[in-house]
């Protein structure tokens, strides 16, 4: 504990450094002003932006994403709330309550009441994170390639079952990164796979290209293909200020919502959506005045927008457990942000503890750091970020077209690149069309080339035995839970019984 | 939920595009040297593996989709939006912009490729001022061109020397 204490410490002097703090603000700012664009995620902002590790510090880099990974969860909300535009999955609930209470003159207390609801849970989230990643680190420590394999097999299962309203097409979608993980050179004999001839594909696709084709040049083929401009426009904003009993509703649902969050994030299972609805449902549940919810036609009530915002905070600050001890992404998100890590050779796991100590525990800091920023940034600017959605939609989308093309070029200096880019993002057209999940492509192609060398180098040790992941018990544990993950809910689902709520 | 059992054509091609690419995984897969160095698996395995996940997952949607289209899909719940009037001419413009761009943006340069791909993406999403939409292709294109190439170190191909 007087470790954590001290390292912790350190952190703080490291990112309380004026540039390192610049970096945070500037983080905090970007991310913020990209995420209230709509239809801009944190994994896509953050895709945007890599190019900047090529010229900045991986300390300060790193600070300046974790920055924008807050900061584009902060937008998230404040579109959800004020324009019923939610962003991703997981700001859903935010926009249906939140929504409901702008409609009703409330948007004022909703935004409050999810910027800070967001601080809390990411400071709460934090504290858990700083206490629980390096045992999970030490523990991790222990783990060999046979373990490794096993808990990257269920990260694959649970991801692909998560993510999107079908296992089969979640599997799929993972098959899919898997194969374009295979493309390039094999780590470990130097064979070139795949890459019939094309020299561009000796080194591999990068996750950037596949991520930004998916996300932006897809969700922007899309939108002029199947949807039309959102309606809705800005709602006159009333005091931003919370009363009394704003107060007494909102606090016990942020401690719940953080409760909620905080686990489903940390654990290899992925995705932010399932907290929410789960923070949603209890709250709807425990409200004293189930009547004001929106899903009973109500006003939208306060705690409808507590929970769900302060658990998804706190999923999002849990997912750095297990990328910063295991290095295993959960989200796509987490798996941008891992790629950043690997552009400055750093490779993420137990190991990250003790080789770059430093700057593991200036990241951890800055988050304490990022959440205060972006609740004194937030607040008063919440007038200038609505006014950032006034511009015409031909613009905005032209130039997050643009910027796609600049992080991605900027990668490799290669038109080879873009023109994959485009192809990709047709791709993500067809995938959207027929409800293919695209977060398990990513992750599959991250996870892929990590599994076959774990899965090569625990058959070396134990010389070709496949039995050794059975017989030891860790490694036996995480396959028995990967089998159930995959067998139980067809098998509830034949009975009759849902997991899932479908709406 | 009744749903008319007929086949769906779009879901059996995705089926049998997963399972044809599972078979190229494996044909690819069985040219790979079997020689195995200081590793117990040669680099075959692995993408065997992968070929004979990839044609489980290829036929079992395959069989949804002749059984009637998936299990619970989007339709059913009816988020599927309809396709939009003019979304096709749309989606083309900015195919073309992006297209455009990444075959000329090393011979005329980052700013130009970025203004062309701003015009042509701004003209799919309805904009009808193609000269406007240029000139602001080029006031984004240039302070961000500075802010990438000389602030961020971030190589893109410059306005002046493409051309000489």
């Amino acid at each position: 504990m007087p470790e954590i204490l001290s390292s912790l410490a350190t952190g703080f002097a490291t990112a309380l450094a004026p540039l390192n703090l610049i970096c945070g603000f500037i983080g905090c700012l970007l991310g913020t002003a990209i995420g209230v664009l709509p239809g801009i995620g944190p994994a896509l902002t953050i895709a945007l932006l890599l190019p900047i590790t090529a010229k900045v510090d991986p300390t300060g880099a790193l600070i300046m994403f974790a920055g924008i990974y807050y900061g584009a969860q902060f937008g998230g909300s404040t579109t959800s709330i004020l324009l019923n535009a939610p962003g991703e999955s997981a700001s859903m609930v935010t926009a249906l309550e939140g929504n409901s209470m702008a409609r009703h003159g409330r948007a004022g207390p909703a935004l409050a009441t999810a910027a800070i609801g967001s601080f809390v849970a990411g400071t709460i989230a934090t504290v858990l994170l700083t206490l629980f990643a390096p045992v999970i680190a030490n523990l991790a420590l222990k783990f060999g390639p046979a373990e490794y394999f096993a808990i990257l097999v269920l990260a694959f299962t649970t991801v692909s079952a998560v993510l999107g309203s079908s296992m089969l097409r979640g599997l799929a979608s993972l098959g899919l990164g898997l194969t374009i993980g295979l493309i390039g050179l094999d780590s470990l004999s130097g064979v070139a796979r795949y890459t019939w001839g094309i020299p561009e594909l000796i080194d591999g696709i990068e996750v950037v290209l596949v991520a930004v084709g998916l996300f932006a040049v897809g969700e922007a083929l899309y939108g002029l293909l199947y949807q039309g401009e959102e309606a809705g426009s800005p709602h006159r904003l009333t005091s931003v200020w919370m009363t009394r009993a704003d107060w007494k509703r909102s606090v016990p649902a942020w401690l719940r919502g953080t409760l909620i969050g905080f686990p489903f994030g940390s654990i290899p299972a992925g995705g932010a959506e399932i907290p929410t609805f789960l923070s949603y449902s209890a709250e709807r549940k425990l409200s004293k005045h189930p009547q004001e919810f929106a899903a009973n036609k109500g006003e939208g009530a306060i705690e409808g927008v507590a929970g769900p915002e302060a658990a998804n905070n706190a999923s999002a600050t849990g997912s750095l457990v297990p990328l910063l001890t295991l290095g295993i992404p959960t989200s796509a998100t987490a798996a941008i942000l891992l790629a950043a890590f690997q552009n400055y050779n750093l490779q993420p796991g137990p190991l990250l503890f003790q080789t770059s100590g430093e700057l593991v525990w200036a990241l951890v800091a800055s988050l304490y750091i990022g959440n205060t920023i972006l609740l004194v940034l937030n607040l008063p600017l919440v007038g200038l970020w609505v006014k950032l959605l006034r511009i015409p939609r031909p613009y905005l989308n032209a130039g997050i077209l643009v910027f796609a093309t600049i992080g991605v070029y900027g990668m490799r200096q290669s038109s080879f690149d873009l023109l994959l880019m485009l192809a990709i993002g047709w791709l993500g057209v067809v995938m959207r069309r027929l409800d293919f999940p695209i977060a398990p492509v990513i992750v599959g192609m991250l996870l892929g080339p990590m599994a076959e060398k774990q899965l090569r180098n625990a058959l070396s040790i134990s010389q070709g035995d496949w039995l050794v992941f059975v017989t030891q018990p860790i490694s036996a544990a995480l396959l028995a839970l990967t089998l159930l993950i995959l067998i139980v809910p067809p098998l509830l689902h034949a009975r009759g019984i849902r997991l899932q709520e479908h709406d | 939920m009744t749903r008319p059992r007929k086949v769906c054509p779009a879901q059996l091609a995705v089926g049998a595009s997963l399972i044809l690419m599972s078979a190229a995984l494996a044909i690819g897969a069985s040219r790979f040297p079997a020689e195995k160095g200081f590793t117990v698996l040669g680099a075959h395995v692995y993408p065997y593996a992968v070929a004979v996940f990839l044609g489980i997952v290829g036929v079992s949607i395959s069989l949804q989709a002749i059984g009637g289209g998936f299990r619970e899909p989007a339709y059913d719940s009816g988020r599927v939006t309809k396709a939009l009037p003019g979304g096709k001419t749309g989606a083309c413009w900015v195919t073309a912009g992006l297209a455009i761009c990444a075959l000329l943006i090393t011979h005329i340069g980052f700013v130009l490729a970025a203004a062309l791909l701003f015009a042509c993406s701004a003209h799919g999403f309805g904009s009808r001022r193609p000269a406007r939409d240029f000139a602001i292709g080029i006031a984004l294109a240039l302070p961000v061109y500075w802010l990438f190439s000389i602030g961020l170190g971030v190589s893109l191909p410059p306005l002046v020397n493409a051309w000489i």
